[in-house]
């Protein structure tokens, strides 16, 4: 047994269309352990969730053009699998949850019969049996009178509820690994609370790995163990939680820290990233981030940087890192 | 009495008193009872010219109804709005429009806001053009100036929202809000549509504006780490009701409702060192179709007594301008406390109740 459980080398998206070509993802490498909680965190349009859905093998072709060395999921080989087994190994073997809930759900089925469908399909169980799992796994989540529930149709349950469900719905199987993408974007920051602490309960009693992909630092900073930082396509920066977050070595990873809204700041002003992730079909020459970075120099203008590993296990892809930081 | 502690020693330039919203809710049968929604119930306050007021809550505590009461989108079931000392609801039509175009709103959604067959000219436009005596070379020289002012270029201006990111349209919808020189601007969750790394700029630009216009804000918003250090005075609203509500020094250095404090607690940090202890709230918010009786918090409340089953809690001040709706602030009678309403309420019967109202 292996200690990796996702394995990702050198995928490639691209997204030929009228005019140019979309690189939406330029040679990821993502490595996720066994039990481990990884985030991917970046700006919208940087290619996380084409990353996500790449892993899943979800991206139709046409549109996408992927390329990829390795897609290894707990030492099974996934890249040369027809769309046939590959259903059976999603749900089962990994699971996805999705950003909005209510598109997310079928809105014209029970909540309940969505669930037992994952068990009726991956599982020989008979109808009763996997009812009485749907419910158990709605219990699991925290779905109050899970037994009723289950008989509602998505648009009668909460926000923070359906999410549940869609919780309920990625773990049903125990897979090995979960994808979450964005799961508490659209919610209040009170029910966003409340369904973190389930994903990440659920995720550390049942030693299930999880790749998280978010934009919100903060919820990076309660879940996750391992960060990748993703800009424009590529990986800018690789650390553990603790050591990204006490010492950020790239400029871009320094400007997201300091963008989230903190209760302690007394700053009249809000520190900001200026401009914006650079259009996919338009990137700049060299350094992806050198428009936006405060530390460019003639060099991050005309050439990109590589993802220099350092000792400690961490990765950056930075001319200029930044030392040590004192203040934050 | 003052929600704001007036600080300019001028008459507010919006006052609310009183205000509560009900929505019928449509019947099942012909002739079942008629049941209503209490989005807004008994809502007093005061907003200074050239403030920001924010208003703090979960989804479905009435904030938004609260604000849209505000810009007379929602016509009251009860009490008064004035706006520049005029009752808004008992203005003339004309007037009614000539105060509404001294307030606007800019969205949550910036993606649902903007009409996607409009072009970004079109879109910023339009308020002007309703409003009519201005020539197409004035109106074109007035977008041109608000779309510069607001991060954009002049290329832009025939492009579709659809080329736009969520930043970049909450920047048109921004334009499109300020180019009648309103005094007072209604921002229903600006920012909670976009990434987090893009909040600051379009706080930022907000607060810009509002320092070069003098312009009053409301500011709604669900997490109050945003609207900390951008906001002089803040209510915070559950199921309806005011629960708090003080000059923003005051509630933030020292929240008194276990709401706020529940709230404050869910904001997450970047503090990886520090370790976090949560007050997490257990379940939703209630339906607002028949809330609990008694304090409007108390099935969600960690400290719920007994007697805040039964007996709604006044709005009490405990310091100037601070005032907060919770019986452990504002304590029982004695006689109250003889009848044991202080006692906390036992499990049991917070479960029955619970699902009594969830069903």
């Amino acid at each position: 047994m292996t200690d990796t459980m996702l394995e990702v080398r050198n995928l490639k998206v691209a997204f030929p269309c009228v005019g140019g070509v979309i690189r939406a993802v330029e040679g990821i490498d993502l490595t996720t352990k066994r039990g481990e909680c990884v985030a991917l965190v970046g700006e919208s349009g940087c290619g996380k969730s084409v990353t996500a859905l790449s892993i899943m093998k979800l991206l139709r072709t046409p549109p996408s053009v992927s390329r990829i060395d390795t897609l290894q999921l707990d030492g099974r080989d996934l890249t040369h699998l027809t769309e046939r087994d590959m259903e059976r190994v999603r749900g089962k073997d990994m699971a996805m949850i999705f950003q909005d809930a209510m598109t997310a759900l079928n809105p014209v089925m029970t909540v309940g019969k969505q669930i037992d469908e994952v068990y009726r399909r991956h599982t020989k169980l008979g109808r009763k049996e996997s009812r009485r799992r749907t419910v158990r796994a709605l219990e699991l989540v925290g779905v109050p009178e899970a037994r009723s529930r289950a008989d509602s149709y998505p648009h009668e349950l909460s926000g923070g509820m359906r999410q549940r469900v869609l919780i309920a719905l990625a773990f049903a199987c125990m897979p090995k690994l979960i994808i979450a993408d964005e799961p508490t974007t659209s919610l209040d920051v009170t029910i966003q609370a409340q369904v973190l602490d389930v994903l990440k309960s659920m995720q550390q009693d049942h030693g299930v790995s999880a790749l998280l992909i978010t934009h919100d630092l903060s919820v990076v900073a309660n879940m996750a163990d391992t960060v990748y930082v993703m800009y424009s396509g590529k990986i800018a920066e690789r650390g553990t939680v603790f050591e990204l977050f006490t010492n950020p070595l790239h400029p871009y990873t320094r400007g997201l820290l300091a963008s989230v809204p903190k209760l302690s700041d007394d700053k009249q002003v809000f520190v900001q990233i200026p401009d914006t992730v650079p259009h996919p079909m338009h990137k700049p020459e060299g350094c992806y981030f050198h428009p936006r970075c405060s530390h460019a120099t003639n060099r991050c203008e005309q050439r990109m940087p590589r993802l220099e590993a350092l000792e400690d296990g961490r990765e950056i892809r930075c001319w200029h890192p930044l030392g040590q930081v004192s203040e934050l | 009495m003052s929600a704001t502690g007036n600080r300019l020693h001028s008459d507010p330039l919006l006052e609310m008193s009183g205000v509560s919203v009900d929505f019928p809710v449509k019947r099942a049968y012909p002739f079942s009872k008629r049941r209503w929604i209490q989005a807004v119930t008994d809502v007093s306050l005061q907003i200074a010219e050239g403030e920001t007021f924010s208003i703090v809550g979960e989804s479905g505590c009435g904030k938004s109804t609260l604000a849209n009461a505000m810009i007379g989108m929602v016509r009251p079931t009860a009490g008064t709005v004035r706006f520049q000392g005029d009752d808004l609801y008992a203005l003339r039509p004309r007037a009614f429009k000539d105060a509404r175009r001294n307030m606007q709103m800019i969205f949550q959604d910036p993606f649902s806001s903007l009409n996607p067959r409009f072009t970004v000219y079109d879109i910023i436009r339009e308020p002007l053009y309703i409003r009519g005596g201005i020539s197409e070379a004035d109106m074109q020289r007035k977008v041109l100036d608000l779309l510069r002012l607001v991060g954009l270029d002049e290329e832009d201006l025939r492009r579709n929202p659809s080329d736009f990111s969520g930043g970049q349209r909450q920047r048109i919808g921004i334009a499109r809000a300020i180019i009648l020189n309103p005094r007072f601007l209604v921002c229903d969750e600006p920012v909670s549509g976009l990434d987090v790394s893009v909040h600051a700029q379009i706080l930022n630009l907000l607060m810009e504006i509002q320092r070069d216009r003098n312009l009053t804000y409301v500011f709604i918003s669900h997490n109050l780490a945003v609207v900390k250090n951008i906001s002089q005075n803040v209510l915070v609203m559950y199921l309806g009701k005011v629960m708090e509500a003080g000059a923003s020094d005051a509630l933030f250095a020292n929240p008194l409702h276990p709401y706020t404090k529940a709230l404050l607690s869910a904001v997450l940090d970047v503090d990886v060192q520090g370790s976090h202890d949560r007050i997490l709230l257990k379940g939703d918010t209630p339906s607002p179709i028949d809330p609990p009786k008694g304090c409007r918090f108390w099935q969600r409340c960690p400290f719920a007594m007994k007697g805040c089953r039964t007996i709604p809690a006044e709005l009490t001040e405990v310091e100037s301008g601070h005032r907060v709706a919770c019986h452990r602030v504002s304590g029982f009678s004695s006689e109250q406390r003889a009848a044991g309403l202080h006692r906390p309420v036992s499990e049991s019967v917070e479960d029955e109740d619970l699902s009594s109202q969830a069903g």
